[in-house]
């Protein structure tokens, strides 16, 4: 049973750090008030990126930078569209989904089902034999850190700086931010790309470290679970921590019961992870109704400076 | 730099703006979609021969295209119903998928005497759709859970479900794939009309169409309908019945997609596979705003959208395109044609230096 | 100090807005040291001008100069270098944030502050130097209309403006705030600076201001008359073009009660209240005024009076019969008719045709054709015959409502809501952003109703109309009715001080 329990917490990070990456990228683009639901293509698209990438002969760092610099062209694309052509949030967040996934599949025919040799875990030398902490802090591989790192750096940013501050009255009121000074277009653009570069880092991180390998429909709605645990996250970086690491623990633990060679319905326990997505955004609704609404106040709604009220 | 722009909503944009912006953004997607196809190895001539010619200028290929066009306009019309209502329907597969389910527990089991076999499977497929999407429905309107999220992660559970009972109870035991027992000619397979592959399916569509359309312009439903689309709350306000209103459409938009899985089910593939459903979901939303929910322009969309994916199916085998570049080439032709609609709905002012 | 040049000048500006011109060669001035009024009707464009001087709008034609320099005001941050600020009409705050916080967003790039604290900092010495008092830590959206004023006005001179442009800031404050507000920016002036007042209020050009400027459509039509020597009826008249009658209030015999609200209350879905035990009595025939500051609840109780939304308790009765609360239906077949303050919000459907718009409330109850035909024949034919008898001008039975002025808008929903069997009219700032002539119209039209015997409630955040209108007069403050006086014993100051909170 220890082995059981160690193996499964060993894996959790492995899980929850993909969602954890994508939830931050939706959190900073909400933040500007702009709801991005084109994350599963943009994950599908930095997949697919970073394994074609490895399997033409880069290097894993340049593979990440690849797929990170796919997922900031993806999201720049729907960012044009919604801020600078005000089209419809949630239409242009679909068609960004349908897209990535189309580009993914175009893009990787003839790479799928080919393993790569991913990230490996971080020599942390005598710190990794620690019993329990060891292998589950210490025996990870280097993006699961970089992860952590992103999560302090954008809970950061967004909430403890000057420019963070300006992003957010972006999100909360837009006329009063313009009127402030503050170029509406350019933060929400750049909330956008920015959003969009964690998303393709959290894509990359499925293909090349949790994978590592690519097939279509990889991302198996990830992207959709990162958006339910921004909202289950209230918008907040540390809570989204938090929520990653309950479905990351949801997601690894089926593997670890398949393995135990169990005898359960396989596909009913795969779907855990879609219905406990569905939990969390329907308990705090139920219990919790309209109070603390932390949604940023201006999100789905595009800006128009000289709109006449 | 971005200063130097200024924009000014038009209150009223002319017929001939918005058909100019139209066909400024079909021309745009066409342009960029030929480019993805040329950088993925398909020739221009054999593009315009497959995706033009073939499809709707010969006769087999218009019958595939025909073929084709059955489930597209069912789910067309299913996304227009709820989207019209801001009731986002992502879930279009997942109904399919519930609905096909059905369906086949009612041709698997012999359910109902053989005459009344057809009928039951169209009923229980449209029950299965609608309970689908009553989950979301619900949990909107009585909790404000939102629907966009909700709908799509059913479409998983409905998938995982399908595969349950694929390499299941239902696993073809004479072949061992994963896919249901092949449904019985003449009792629970749509006749064909002897044109291609054609199937009684396409009275179907084209019945839900007609039906639809008479619905949305005639009806006191269809006033309700507009009204609550419009604006909800006066709506409210004025005495309508917007929740009656928005269970009703959602409900047919379920039931119509449930409908379209049956009809690929019972008209094509005569077993539930694990490929009936898939990318059927953006499809129906990329008719659903191009016919800008009216029922009969859904039915004129799904027929072309009908030609794109016989064209797909012919570059899938010539030239090894996966099937997601249809979901590309959709994808880049609705956003052109959003964006398009930009120019339409803002005057672009120039920003004027005062003189000094 | 002593100046040459004019603070602020402003001439031959035209703005278009999709083809309609809000600005058809304005010109404007403002001294250093004088409060100017801005004054004229709404849709007269004074705040379309104020937006072009302080470069929130491009104009399309016309010339700017401040201080004797011509210069363009590209974007607000360039009027800021100008010395120029704005106190909008819809503050320019946020809601989440707190007092610092929109301090540090408004003022950090300029004073070169960066965490709120500091900028809480330079609010606290600012504030004592105006005497204003202010807590930085607050959140915007606890804190009063009036004090966010002062944050707006404190923002202001924070970022250096000389030259202040204030929209209407007293459309939302008691007598009382507004006096006060109106004092500090004497105060201003007398420091040296060149205050803009935009407002429709003559009793504040005649009170506070040294000079005025009337617009009408577009144009100046009395260019920087000093305000001495003006009587009430000039600006009137010049604001208007022609005098309007005031609608005449016959006395009227008052039937027997016919509505009865007894405690009601409405729970706000974060705790607390919004109505709180709300009771009153309406009479056949009587106008019953709620006066309040926005936000002590007004919407709120409208929306229970209509059947909008729920109620936690209470009971509303209509001529002895209970209405089931919470259902618009049950009380539109009571006879409950309702004149939003938003029309295109709660009333009409912007995308509709009048005709659609007008026949809407019919539909469910069959007048206009069977389940399976709609009879739009019918509801053009009904609308005609309303748009005559209302004189809803510009507009076919086919016309999208939304291209309707507001006037004719609120014009073609009143003639929709005042149809046959109704017994109650619950009004809610129906003239709000209206003009003059209009707002005197739907009055007219609520006094005609009020004659035949209806119930009319009347909420409404604007004193003079409530005052003007109501046989009977009580005041809303958090939540609930603090005072209630027949209109003969009703007094300003009385009013004023139970409006505030001071009862």
């Amino acid at each position: 049973m220890d082995t059981f329990i160690l193996n499964w917490l060993i894996s959790v990070p492995l899980f929850a750090a993909p969602l954890l990456i994508a939830c931050l990228g939706v959190i900073v683009t909400a933040r500007a008030g702009v709801l991005n639901l084109g994350v599963e293509g943009i994950m599908a698209l930095s997949a697919a990126a970073g394994v074609v990438s490895v399997l033409q002969g880069g290097s894993l760092w340049w593979a990440l930078a690849v797929a990170v610099l796919c997922g900031m062209l993806l999201s720049a694309v729907f960012g044009i569209a919604t801020v600078v052509f005000k089209t419809d949030q949630v239409l242009s967040g679909l068609i960004i989904v349908a897209m990535g996934e189309g580009l993914s599949g175009v893009l990787g025919r003839g790479f799928t089902h080919r393993p790569i040799t991913g990230f490996e875990s971080v020599d942390f030398g005598f710190l990794h034999d620690l019993p329990w902490v060891g292998p589950i802090v210490f025996g990870q591989d280097i993006l699961v850190y970089v992860t952590v790192l992103l999560v302090a750096l954008t809970g950061y940013g967004v909430h403890k700086t000057f420019t963070g501050l300006r992003l957010r009255a972006v999100g909360e009121n837009p006329s009063t931010a313009d009127t402030a000074g503050v170029n509406v277009t350019i933060y929400r653009l750049g909330a956008v790309i920015i959003g969009g570069a964690l998303c393709g880092f959290a894509g990359a991180y499925l293909s090349l470290s949790a994978g590592q390998v690519w097939v279509e429909h990889m991302v198996a709605g990830r992207g959709w679970i990162a958006i339910a645990l921004a909202i289950f996250a209230r918008w907040m970086p540390w809570r989204a921590v938090v929520g990653a690491l309950i479905f990351g623990g949801t997601e690894a633990i089926i593997p670890r019961i398949q393995a135990t060679g169990a005898d359960v319905p396989v596909y009913f326990l795969m779907m855990l992870p879609y219905l406990l997505t569905l939990a969390v955004l329907i308990i705090p609704a139920i219990t919790s109704r309209g109070s603390q609404d932390d949604t940023p106040a201006a999100l789905l709604t595009n800006y128009l400076r000289e709109d006449r009220h | 730099m971005l200063d130097l722009f200024y924009l000014v909503s038009r209150q009223q944009v002319p017929a001939w703006l918005r058909l100019l912006t139209f066909v400024a953004g079909l021309s745009t997607g066409l342009l960029l979609c030929t480019v993805v196809l040329v950088l993925s190895g398909v020739s221009l001539s054999d593009a315009v021969n497959e995706f033009v010619y073939f499809v709707f200028f010969n006769e087999i290929g218009l019958a595939q295209t025909f073929t084709a066009f059955v489930p597209l306009a069912l789910v067309g019309l299913a996304a227009a119903a709820a989207i019209k209502l801001r009731f986002w329907n992502i879930g279009v597969e997942g109904q399919m998928w519930v609905g096909a389910i059905l369906a086949t527990w009612v041709a698997t089991y012999d359910i109902g005497p053989p005459w009344l076999r057809l009928v039951l499977m169209f009923v229980m497929a449209a029950v299965g759709g609608s309970l689908w999407i009553a989950v979301p429905a619900v949990l909107k309107l009585r909790f404000g859970v939102n629907e966009i999220i909700t709908t799509l992660l059913l479409t998983y559970v409905a998938f995982l479900l399908v595969q349950h009972l694929l390499f299941g109870v239902w696993r073809d035991a004479d072949t061992g794939f994963p896919a249901s027992p092949a449904y019985e000619p003449g009792v629970e397979q749509l006749a064909k009309l002897g044109w291609g592959n054609l199937h009684q399916g396409v009275w179907v569509a084209l019945g839900a169409g007609v039906i639809w359309w008479w619905l949305m312009s005639m009806s006191r439903f269809g006033f309700f309908m507009d009204a609550v689309g419009a604006n909800a709350m006066a709506a409210k306000a004025s005495g309508l019945p917007v929740v009656a209103t928005i269970v009703g459409a959602v409900i047919l938009s379920g039931g119509l997609a449930g409908v379209a899985g049956l009809v690929i089910v019972a008209g094509q593939e005569y077993r539930l596979t694990q490929h009936i459903a898939v990318g059927y979901t953006f499809s129906s939303i990329v008719i659903a705003f191009i016919a800008r929910f009216n029922p009969i322009g859904c039915l004129v969309v799904a027929l072309i959208v009908g030609g794109v994916y016989t064209a797909g199916d012919t570059l899938k085998v010539f030239y090894q395109l996966p099937s997601a570049t249809i979901t590309l080439l959709e994808s880049i032709i609705l956003l052109s044609l959003l964006v398009a609609e930009f120019f339409g709905r803002y005057h672009i002012g120039i920003r004027r230096k005062v003189p000094a | 100090m002593k100046h040459h040049h004019k603070a602020l000048e402003l001439a031959g500006i035209c703005k278009e807005f999709d083809g309609r011109p809000a600005l058809a060669g304005a010109h404007f001035e403002v001294e250093w040291g004088e409060v100017h009024a801005l004054l004229g009707e709404n849709g007269a464009g004074k705040s379309t001008l104020m937006n072009v001087a302080c470069g929130l709008y491009a104009p399309d034609a016309g010339t700017m100069a401040v201080n004797g320099v011509h210069s363009p005001v590209a974007g607000p941050a360039d009027a800021a270098r100008h010395g120029i600020g704005m106190v909008h009409q819809h503050f320019r705050l946020v809601g989440r944030f707190t007092v610092a916080e929109n301090i540090l967003l408004a003022c950090g790039e300029a004073l070169g502050v960066r965490t709120s604290a500091a900028a809480a900092e330079l609010l606290r010495e600012k504030s004592k130097e105006l005497s204003l008092e202010i807590d930085p830590d607050k959140r915007i959206d606890e804190i009063s209309v009036a004090e966010q004023q002062r944050v707006e006005v404190l923002k202001m001179l924070l970022l250096g403006a000389r030259i202040l442009i204030l929209d209407e800031p007293t459309a939302v404050l008691t007598d009382q705030e507004a006096a006060s507000v109106l004092q500090l920016l004497r105060n201003m002036a007398g420091d040296g600076c060149a205050v803009v007042l935009i407002t429709h209020k003559l009793r504040e050009v005649l009170g506070y201001s040294d000079r005025v400027t009337v617009m009408r459509d577009g144009q100046t039509v009395l260019a920087s008359s000093s305000a001495e020597g003006l009587t009430r009826e000039d600006l009137a008249r010049s604001m208007v073009g022609a005098s309007t009658p005031t609608p005449k209030r016959e006395s009227k015999h008052l039937g027997d009660v016919s509505l009865k609200v007894a405690g009601l209350t409405v729970k706000r879905s974060s705790g607390g209240c919004d109505v709180e035990g709300v009771s009153f009595e309406v009479r056949g025939g009587e106008i019953y005024g709620i006066a309040g500051v926005g936000g002590n609840g007004q919407p709120q109780l409208v929306d229970a009076l209509i059947g909008f939304s729920p109620v936690a308790e209470g009971e509303i009765t209509i001529d002895g019969n209970t209405v089931d609360t919470g259902n618009v239906k049950a009380f539109r077949s009571n006879g409950f008719r309702f004149v939003p303050a938003d029309r295109f919000d709660t009333g009409l459907i912007a995308d509709f045709s009048a005709a659609e718009n007008f026949a809407m409330t019919g539909v469910p109850d069959g007048r206009y054709g069977n389940w399976a035909r709609v009879d739009r024949k019918r509801m053009r034919q009904h609308v005609e015959g309303a748009i005559e008898r209302y004189q809803i001008q510009g507009c076919l039975a086919s016309t999208k409502s939304r291209l309707l002025s507001g006037g004719n808008a609120q014009k073609l929903l009143i003639a929709r809501e005042l149809g046959e069997d109704m017994s109650v009219i619950v009004a809610h700032s129906p003239t709000r952003g209206l003009d003059i002539q209009a707002a005197s119209t739907v009055h007219s039209l609520l006094l005609n109703a009020a004659a035949k015997g209806i119930a009319c409630v009347l909420v409404s955040e604007d004193l003079e109309e409530v005052l003007a209108l109501s046989d009977t007069v009580s005041v809303m403050s958090r939540g609930r009715l603090v005072g209630e006086f027949a209109i003969k014993d009703a007094s300003r100051e009385r009013i004023g001080e139970l409006m505030l909170g001071h009862a």
